[in-house]
């Protein structure tokens, strides 16, 4: 076997087994409800229409951003083609053209033109992925690695057309094999045309006289131009090659025709082989994910059995990064860092979930917050170009964590009486959490209070409950007053301060000004701020200890 | 009359018809809304972290500030959180700074004043009670309507400059002008209970229940909203309640821009009238 089809069956052997294990894991563990086992399979006009619409003509990534069209257009047609009428010009070119010659034209022209389209388009993301702040901040090693792949295949395909063009090797190999040299002034006229015309650089200068020339390209007329075109309209190559004239010599020696060959190979099999990796999949997922789907939000259960259709729908992120630059909760981002509160980076959490992987407790808390951060307010799912049913996932995920990772209010309201007393011992306060300093720190806020409890008596929370001490720990007055004797810790368990409907009657209605409701929502912050920041749970402290 | 649109993040999917009865209504009575790509106005966050949630809202004053134009919201809860963004950065220098050093990080920079109105002002000042009552082509006369004010509009009144927090008027004004009867009802100032769903859904459906007792009692036909999450509670969260439950039988929540498209003669189907949960019986009015 050669070094081709070994490495060619090993880049397919781990395709496909990567693509089964992907396609397995496709079945989540979350239990669907009302799951109906009949799947809804079937390919109708709106398949057909998202196949070439949203698939071929790009519709859904043109929707958010011509600038992103273009580059992934680029790149989608330009190498495309060169998979179809170059990678596979055996089977496909040849079958639809039978007098192929990868040297004629046009296919020399057009693989250039394709090559050159998909450089530009990989340019074009790598400046966006520079370009715009959060995506730079968002961007991973399989973003870069995805276009260095494609990148790769493309430059040592050019180096290898140019190394062929400048090559004394490459063109005494043809001409032992095509050409019949009457006399030795055949093989030198043919090498001065070559030289002058066509780039080859030889070891030593050929005559570059009219007569030479003429007869040489009479005699290119005769043997070559049958299989090859004048190697200028491999524009970008016969540029490359002149550009490298002054290594051309060293690059002859050392036969760099064939290390950019194996380069090129090289580089090809290696993307075939990440195809089941990370972003690599997403060629094959995303447009699988548009035709069953086309990008509809209605019962995602019915699409597949077994929950089949989210983690699809997961594996179908191209990781483009869209939804986070759009996100309608970015902001949290900036403020509070947390890059699970952004849908991209949620989704990647999620996969695992879905997949059954257990997280580390600061990875789930993570996205816990970022999970309660969500407004489900669609616009990740209406933007995305793969057509993902976020919303779904959203939804879902936020009833699958409530136990797995609590937010404020749960963790607080779980707790027994005792244990909400000794709330300020469990999560303790800690030197390296920054605490939310404002009105419940400062006593002067409560200087004014008189205990008239006007807050509680006009409280509509306190008045829909039948037993209020009971249900509600304390009452807004009672809270207060702690706080005006320094006593905050003992009020962050308090149902009532979990339990305030942030009406404001409260506040509007005291008589003394103190801002009861602000205060209320500034405790839940104090709350979430050290769940956020480490918990210090006093668990961990006591471990330590 | 041209406002940046902003319909906050629980219209596009779990309230669609408040999008779409504002858009009608707003379009048949001249008043231009301009969609931006605003984010989300930061009451949500604040029950995590207040600097998020006002850093949230000042975004949304330099996009609209970009724009030049004021802006304009249909939900209470977005509209009193940015009110209260902005009495906040007035009040706090810290917060000012430090909400500026945010914008800055990400390439922005806030300068003047936003005006910020809910619809429901906007209603009441630039088209007029009188204006409205000669456009009112069907006017609901019979229809007692029980005003539902929504406490984030309201309070604290010296935030949000809305109307008198404890005796307002502009809702009442507004529907007497398009024919309605309204009602003097105890508990129109008081909370929906929509902001404890999640976290307190006993005490929420307590609020709710208590709330559609009062209108009930009252006499009211129709329970009349001007915010999405009163809404969702007395709409979507209601429709949740089993079948023959007592509180479904209480008057259904209807949108305002609804009764006034409505009261215009605009078409059901356009004011989403079909998509409310708890149909309102006049709506074939």
């Amino acid at each position: 076997m050669t070094f081709f089809d070994i490495g060619l069956s090993v880049a397919l052997v781990i395709c496909v087994a990567g693509v089964g294990f992907r396609v397995a894991r496709w079945r989540g563990k979350w239990a669907s409800p009302e799951s109906s086992s009949a799947s809804q399979w079937c390919f109708g006009v709106a398949s057909l229409k998202a196949l070439v619409l949203d698939v071929l003509l790009l519709a859904r990534t043109g929707r958010t951003s011509a600038f992103r069209w273009l580059a992934h257009a680029l790149v989608f047609f330009g190498f495309m083609g060169l998979l179809l009428f170059h990678a596979l010009d055996e089977t496909v070119t040849a079958f639809f053209f039978p007098a192929y010659e990868s040297t004629l034209d046009p296919w020399q022209f057009l693989r250039n033109l394709l090559g050159l389209m998909t450089l530009v388009g990989l340019a074009l993301m790598a400046f966006r992925r520079l370009w715009e702040k959060r995506l730079r901040d968002l961007t991973r090693f399989q973003d870069w690695a995805a276009l260095l792949v494609i990148g790769g295949i493309i430059l040592s395909g050019f180096f290898l057309e140019a190394s062929k063009i400048i090559s004394p090797a490459v063109f005494d190999r043809m001409v032992e094999a095509y050409f019949i040299p009457e006399t030795d002034r055949d093989v030198t006229a043919l090498k001065a045309f070559w030289s002058h015309e066509y780039g080859v650089v030889f070891s030593v200068p050929y005559p570059s006289d009219a007569e030479t020339l003429g007869f040489g390209a009479s005699l290119n007329e005769d043997s070559c131009v049958d299989c090859h075109a004048d190697t200028g309209t491999a524009f970008v190559s016969r540029s490359l090659a002149t550009a490298l004239g002054p290594v051309a010599f060293a690059m002859n020696t050392s036969r760099a025709d064939q290390v950019f060959w194996y380069l090129h190979v090289l580089c090809c099999f290696v993307a075939l082989a990440a195809i089941p990796f990370g972003k690599f999949f997403h060629p094959v997922t995303t447009p699988v994910n548009l035709v069953v789907r086309q990008g509809r939000r209605d019962d995602p259960e019915d699409m597949l059995p077994s929950d089949g259709g989210r983690g699809m729908g997961m594996d179908a992120c191209t990781r483009c990064g869209e939804c986070s630059v759009h996100c309608s909760v970015a902001p949290a981002f900036s403020v509070l860092g947390n890059a699970m509160i952004l849908p991209s980076e949620k989704l990647m959490a999620l996969r695992q979930i879905h997949a059954g992987a257990s997280l580390s407790e600061a990875t789930l808390t993570a996205f816990s917050e970022g999970s309660r951060l969500c407004t489900e307010c669609l616009r990740c799912t209406e933007i995305c170009p793969a057509g993902i049913n976020l919303q779904d996932l959203w939804i879902a995920s936020k009833a699958q964590l409530v136990s797995q990772a609590p937010s404020p209010n749960d963790l607080m309201r779980n707790k027994t009486p005792s244990q909400r007393a000794r709330v300020f011992d469990d999560l303790c306060a800690s030197s390296v959490v920054p605490a939310v300093t404002g009105l419940a720190d400062d006593s002067t806020s409560y200087w004014a209070c008189v205990q008239c409890t006007t807050c509680t008596s006009v409280c509509p929370v306190v008045a829909v409950s039948e037993n209020p001490s009971g249900d509600l720990d304390l009452l807004p007055q009672q809270i207060m007053n702690l706080l005006r004797m320094g006593l905050k810790e003992e009020t962050l368990g308090a149902r009532m301060v979990w339990s305030c409907t942030t009406c404001y009657k409260c506040q509007e209605h005291c008589p003394q000004n103190i801002r009861v409701a602000d205060v209320l929502y500034e405790l839940r912050n104090t709350v979430a701020a050290r769940i956020r920041d480490g918990g210090v749970r006093c668990s961990k402290k006591g471990e330590s200890q | 009359m041209k406002y940046a649109y902003f319909p906050g993040c629980k219209i596009p999917h779990h309230l669609p018809e408040y999008g779409q009865s504002v858009q009608a209504m707003c379009a048949a009575l001249d008043i231009e809304l301009i969609p931006l790509e605003f984010s989300c106005c930061g009451w949500p966050m604040r029950h995590e972290n207040e600097l998020a949630s006002i850093y949230a809202a000042v975004r949304n004053f330099v996009i609209a500030n970009d724009a030049g134009l004021p802006i304009f919201t249909p939900c209470k809860c977005c509209f009193g959180h940015l009110k209260y963004a902005e009495s906040r950065l007035a009040e706090n220098a810290d917060i000012a700074a430090q909400v500026r050093e945010l914008l800055a990080r990400d390439g922005l920079s806030f300068s003047r004043e936003t005006a910020i109105f809910h619809m429901l002002t906007v209603l009441d000042e630039q088209v007029g009670a009188e204006n409205l009552r000669k456009r009112a082509a069907k006017p609901l006369t019979g229809v007692k309507v029980a005003c539902h004010y929504g406490c984030h509009a309201l309070r604290p009144g010296n935030v949000t400059n809305f109307d008198d927090p404890l005796a307002p008027t502009v809702f009442e004004r507004l529907m007497q002008a398009i024919g309605a009867d309204t009602l003097d009802w105890d508990l129109r100032l008081e909370c929906c209970g929509y902001p404890l769903r999640g976290r307190d859904n006993t005490i929420s459906e307590a609020l709710m229940r208590k709330k559609l007792a009062g209108a009930a009692a009252s006499g009211a036909d129709v329970l009349a909203t001007a915010c999405t999450y009163c809404q969702l509670q007395f709409d979507r969260e209601r429709d949740a309640l089993p079948a023959g439950d007592s509180a479904r039988m209480a008057p259904p929540a209807v949108l305002v821009s609804q009764l006034v498209g409505v009261a215009l003669g605009l078409d059901k189907r356009e004011l989403g009238l079909d998509g409310n949960h708890i149909p309102w019986e006049w709506s074939g009015f």
